[in-house]
């Protein structure tokens, strides 16, 4: 395939899916390398963001997804509505920060930092699916353990974990 | 009523007492490691006063707080000769095992780094909440060819994939110009098959068992048959009978007096 029929197609493949698309499936399409495909889409991105067109192509969760440039979110909001994702509480932040930053950790745990109860905002968090039980924890009680789950990323807008920055000494 | 509503008080919200003695800290603009116990202690305690006198719900970590502080505090006043055995005493409270003003301080520091993450984390999502993400709200449903992978599909999703099927199936009969089932059902000549089936009890009767009305051997004929036989029954036009369990459906013209009875036994 042509280089420039490679870059239409990941452009056509990412406006589709609605999910982030890893490197690799896309490389699978492609018939060539994850490597091959991120210099791709890395000229995609500049394309799209110098020509100031509507799309941006975003990293998360470990893959590539498609979305609205956010300098147009105002329009947007008048043409489509407010997103529907209703934005999370102080507390569902917090308890959200120290199992991002800790995972895997109990309830127990994750109490003693905050000094609050947390069983309800760990409720909503795993109605959310941003966070999961991941096991339980070795030792009286076995208390299950929590970690932070791929939609986690998308709600943040996170490539990996590993972009969280270093807690602040 | 209205008085209270007119004077009320805009009080920050705390989701803790880490976060309202850090507030507490930060107010004083000092280092957290500076702070003096006693001084912070009574600003807590004068903070709780004006929650109680708001009449606001104190939840009770707060006050396990105020304690742990006040014990602190009188730690610090009154220095214990170390007791023999025993020299840290037991806490049942597991949210705040905190024994010295170290402890506390170390503790108020691991909360602060926490909530300054939880800020870095709520800007995050303001900034990806600009951003609308590609979404048609109805999901492409791709079946995976061979390698099935674990399934982990929710009801709802379940319920939707079935929906999805459902689609499938109706475009898959309008394709071969078949109509849709329920077009069918309605399409049934369940009319001419009921007058067929008494002009054939008239003709060979009193009574024929189910198949006598069958003259091919399809799923088509057997359906309206049944229908048909079912519908004639409900207008009380036949009496259907069965003599045993699991034997064969017989079939008769109604008579004057069968009306009223629901079932009637002998064939004959």
């Amino acid at each position: 395939m042509e280089r420039a029929q490679c870059k239409a197609l990941i452009e056509a493949i990412l406006f589709l899916k609605e999910e982030p698309v890893k490197a690799e499936q896309l490389a699978k399409f492609l018939e060539s390398s994850p490597d091959e495909v991120r210099t791709l889409v890395k000229e995609l991105q500049e394309e799209l963001a110098s020509q100031q067109r509507g799309l941006r192509i975003f990293e998360i969760a470990g893959g590539y997804q498609m979305g609205s440039a956010p300098e147009l979110a105002p329009y947007i909001e008048k043409a489509l509505g407010e997103k529907e994702s209703d934005s999370l509480s102080p507390a569902a932040l917090e308890t959200l920060a120290i199992i991002a930053y800790k995972q895997p950790l109990t309830r127990v745990e994750i109490e003693a930092v905050r000094g609050v109860r947390c069983e309800h905002v760990l409720d909503q968090l795993l109605k959310r699916k941003l966070i999961c039980v991941c096991g339980r924890k070795e030792g009286p009680g076995r208390p299950l353990l929590y970690k932070t789950t791929p939609d986690f990323l998308k709600f943040f807008g996170l490539k990996s974990l590993e972009e969280l920055p270093p807690l602040e000494q | 009523m209205t008085q209270q509503a007119a004077c009320t008080i805009k009080l920050p919200v705390f989701e803790g007492p880490f976060d309202l003695l850090y507030h507490l800290v930060k107010k004083a603009e000092i280092d957290i490691w500076s702070v003096s116990i006693a001084a912070i202690t009574e600003q807590y305690l004068a903070y709780l006063k004006s929650m109680q006198e708001l009449n606001l719900d104190i939840a009770s970590e707060f006050l396990v707080m105020a304690a742990t502080l006040l014990r602190l505090k009188s730690k610090m006043l009154l220095p214990r000769p170390p007791r023999h055995g025993e020299e840290e005493e037991e806490d049942d409270e597991a949210l705040f095992q905190i024994n010295s003003p170290e402890e506390l301080f170390e503790r108020l520091e691991e909360y602060r780094r926490f909530k300054e993450a939880a800020g870095y984390l709520g800007r995050l999502a303001e900034e990806q909440q600009k951003i609308y993400l590609r979404s048609t709200g109805k999901k492409l449903v791709v079946i995976p060819k061979k390698e099935v992978q674990q399934s982990y599909y929710t009801y709802w999703e379940g319920a939707q994939l079935l929906g999805e099927i459902m689609n499938r199936i109706e475009a898959a009969a309008a394709a071969r110009s078949l109509p849709p089932v329920i077009e069918l059902l309605e399409d049934l000549p369940v009319n001419e098959r009921s007058a067929y089936i008494c002009r054939l009890l008239e003709q060979r009767g009193p009574v024929l068992p189910f198949n006598a009305f069958l003259k091919r051997k399809g799923i088509w004929e057997l359906l309206v048959t049944l229908v048909s036989l079912l519908e004639l029954a409900r207008l009380r036009k036949v009496i259907l009978l069965q003599e045993r369990h699991f034997g064969p459906i017989l079939v008769r013209l109604a008579k004057e007096n069968d009306h009223g009875t629901r079932t009637v036994q002998g064939a004959n």
